[in-house]
């Protein structure tokens, strides 16, 4: 046996807390050893000398009415009826909470979802030959080009005068239903408007996000989701959402 | 909380008050602090006595005395602004207190006196184990419990702490 080995078993061989064994090892090693036996007497006259001088402090009288006042203090804090009820209320409530918690969590993924979609969308309208289906900076073309292929008729408008002229639309398929994409651009800009029936089409989202590089709008009106998707910088791109609203809410 | 349940937790727990405020005493090093902190660890402790699965006295020492140290750390750290864990450099200290005491006054204070510096010296590590054990006569595994560390661990600073003290012994007698 190594001295280090030794000194780190012996104080647990003094205080009884080595196994069998090990105590019998480094008792042959201790009648071998004189150094380490000398060690030993050392080590026990330290344990004898903290316990013969060293003080224990008895608690104070006046710290046992401390302790004693406080606790009863606090059992009449408590004796006001908070009982099974008031403590099943309580779960009851967590629950409620839990549940709700783990609710949004879903819509916030479906959410998070769904303006993915968008964006991928987005994106692949900025594809060679994919923007628009109809080209036209023609309201009234667009907007009639969409029957017979949606189940709605979208609203389209033209801000050309307002620096954000139509460019065309086209069909896209997002949520799991058709929806109608619209294309506007400002300068050399370009700014897809997703949106459908708030009815029975994908509901959800944040009122603005940044992913990529790409600015993502949503709200909702009564008639209509919409989603507002461009590399635009987000103030004109809330400029342009503002027309919108405008727009939609004195349509027809 | 029942008046029984009151009942139950005086006989459990404050009868352990003198082992508290004795490791209370040597955590804090002040007769003040260390009463706020069995006040405050006893109310925590009632609070919390729903918690405790144990039944034997011994138990209700080792779970009293292990809130008691997390309210000493707890309250070092909020009212003196540092830890006690902290507090003390291991091997600064050490350096320290042979500077402060040459073996001239150690022998002047002596045994007694030497001892009870070299404890209040010791890293607070140190010094919990060796209050526990040497005061208390915890076993290794109560001495863990309260201490939130691994048996091992508990093993190793006791061996420590003695060889500290051992040396400050040694130094006073001048019989080693």
């Amino acid at each position: 046996m190594t001295h280090p080995a030794f000194e780190a078993q012996l104080d647990a061989y003094l205080d009884g807390e080595l196994a069998t064994p090990d105590a019998a090892e480094l008792e042959q090693h201790l009648r071998a050893c004189p150094d380490c036996s000398r060690l030993e007497q050392r080590r026990r006259a330290v344990s004898a000398a903290v316990r013969e001088h060293v003080l224990r402090f008895p608690a104070p009288d006046t710290l046992r009415a401390r302790v004693r006042s406080a606790v009863r203090a606090d059992v009449k804090r408590r004796v006001q009826p908070r009982s099974y009820w008031s403590a099943l209320a309580v779960a009851a409530s967590l629950a409620v909470v839990a549940v709700g918690g783990w609710q949004a969590g879903l819509r916030h993924a479906a959410s998070d979802a769904l303006a993915d979609q968008l964006l991928s969308s987005h994106v692949r309208s900025l594809m060679p030959g994919h923007l628009i289906d109809v080209q036209s900076s023609d309201q009234h073309t667009v907007k009639p080009w969409f029957n017979g292929k949606l189940d709605f008729s979208p609203p389209v408008y033209d801000f050309a005068g307002r620096g954000f002229p139509l460019i065309g639309g086209r069909l896209e398929y997002v949520g799991g239903r058709p929806v109608a994409a619209l294309v506007y651009g400002r300068r050399q800009h370009l700014i897809n408007v997703f949106l459908w029936p708030t009815e029975g089409g994908p509901t959800g989202g944040r009122p603005a996000t940044t992913r990529q590089g790409y600015h993502l709008l949503h709200w909702t009106t009564p008639a209509y989701s919409y989603w507002v998707a461009s590399d635009l910088g987000l103030p004109e791109l809330r400029d342009f959402a503002a027309l919108l609203q405008r727009g939609d809410s004195v349509a027809p | 909380m029942e008046s029984s349940e009151l009942e139950r937790f005086e006989a459990v727990v404050l009868p352990h008050l003198d082992a508290a405020y004795t490791l209370a005493r040597y955590l804090t090093r002040s007769d003040h602090d260390a009463q706020d902190v069995v006040q405050d660890a006893s109310l925590r402790a009632f609070r919390h006595f729903g918690t405790f699965r144990g039944a034997g006295s011994a138990e209700g020492r080792a779970w009293l005395l292990a809130i008691v140290r997390n309210t000493a750390y707890t309250w070092q750290r909020r009212h003196h602004g540092d830890t006690l864990t902290t507090a003390f450099d291991e091997e600064r200290h050490s350096e320290a207190a042979a500077d402060e005491h040459p073996e001239a006054a150690l022998v002047a204070q002596g045994e007694r006196a030497a001892l009870r510096r070299a404890i209040d010296e010791l890293p607070p590590e140190f010094r919990e184990v060796i209050v526990l054990r040497e005061l208390e006569e915890l076993s290794y595994k109560e001495i863990a419990e309260v201490a939130g560390v691994p048996v091992g661990t508990v093993m190793s600073r006791l061996s420590r702490a003695r060889r500290r003290l051992e040396e400050v012994l040694c130094a006073t007698t001048e019989d080693c």
